[in-house]
């Protein structure tokens, strides 16, 4: 007999942040907390199940964080390193790649507005883009800590720029013009996005078909 | 100090539930069984963060049972302690007692 607490599904956002974050444990725990899920449906509503399914989310995922460093710091240290070098390496290449193309084809002196377009903003949607590619390398690296290796990545690479600026305001220069943070803000979300892209490829190709 | 280490708070509270559990110990049971008995409310996380980490020390197997529907179709994962993890437990108890002996911690405290 089925009941209707077996109809209602967790949060799907809850489901799928948990299962970004774990690794080799993600089929048990996700199994385990939809296992409390279904029981707590029934016994206490589907409201105080899914305030409890949130809380749970948020503080399996605090634990995940801290367990990945915790069990692997040198493979973290590392991916984060190596990161930060390939973003050094590839942050110029769209730069290169979009000034080569409106050269070669005169795009100044025939359509100005679309050089203007691709020299300020088509250059900062090709740095995202550049940055989403690092993010998935990154992640490929970091097998089983994706989300924590791009997350720090970015965190890193936010805190860089962060105490670039300040050194740039202390010795009298202009610090990066307001309108360039939301793309820095971009780039940075880009990483972990790529992150996120090769950890859903990952689980999907790992995740069981469900019982009927 | 290999081999001669102690369990972390944690760690020892999870390695008494495996013990209390028997083979019915897994993430569900394991996280009920410690917020029974310690009125302390625990997240799924911390336990498989705590039992990988005790596994890595070899204190604790794992074995894939069957998956069932109200898990969406994925299996449980059960957990038995080793040899190595009750001769750990029993180090620490013996260290605890050792620790706490003379002191009338209950009488003084409660």
């Amino acid at each position: 007999m089925t009941s209707q607490a077996d109809f209602v599904q967790p949060p799907r956002i809850a489901n799928w942040l948990v299962n970004l974050f774990a690794a080799g444990e993600g089929e048990s725990l996700i199994g385990d907390m939809l296992e409390e899920f279904s029981h707590l449906t029934s016994k206490s509503g589907v409201a105080f199940a899914r305030k409890w399914y949130w809380r749970q989310t948020r503080k399996t995922i605090a634990h995940l964080v801290g367990n990945a460093f915790r069990v692997a710091p040198w493979l973290t240290a590392a991916t984060v390193i190596g990161g930060l070098f390939l973003n050094r390496l590839v942050s110029g290449l769209p730069e290169q790649a979009i000034f080569a193309v409106l050269h070669k084809y005169h795009v100044f002196d025939h359509h100005f507005s679309a050089y203007v377009f691709f020299a300020t903003d088509g250059l900062a949607i090709g740095h995202v883009i550049a940055s989403m590619f690092v993010g998935c390398v990154v992640a490929l690296a970091a097998k089983g800590r994706e989300m924590v290796a791009t997350m720090t990545l970015a965190l890193v690479l936010g805190a860089m720029a962060g105490a670039a600026s300040l050194v740039l305001v202390a010795r009298g220069h202009d610090s990066f013009p307001p309108w360039m943070l939301p793309w820095y803000f971009a780039d940075w979300f880009a990483i972990v996005i790529g992150g996120a892209i090769v950890r859903m490829r990952r689980s999907s190709a790992t995740t069981l078909p469900s019982v009927a | 100090m290999s081999g001669r280490d102690y369990l972390g708070e944690f760690e020892h509270i999870i390695v008494l539930a495996l013990l209390r559990l028997a083979d019915r110990a897994y993430g569900v049971t394991v996280r009920q069984e410690i917020e029974f008995r310690t009125n302390r409310e625990v997240s799924i996380g911390a336990v498989y963060a705590t039992l990988d980490r005790l596994e890595t020390k070899g204190y604790v197997k794992s074995h894939r049972g069957d998956p069932t529907p109200e898990r969406g179709g994925r299996s449980k994962r059960f957990f038995r302690v080793t040899a190595k993890g009750v001769a750990a437990v029993n180090r620490t108890q013996r260290a605890l007692q050792s620790m706490t002996e003379g002191l009338g911690l209950i009488r003084s405290y409660q």
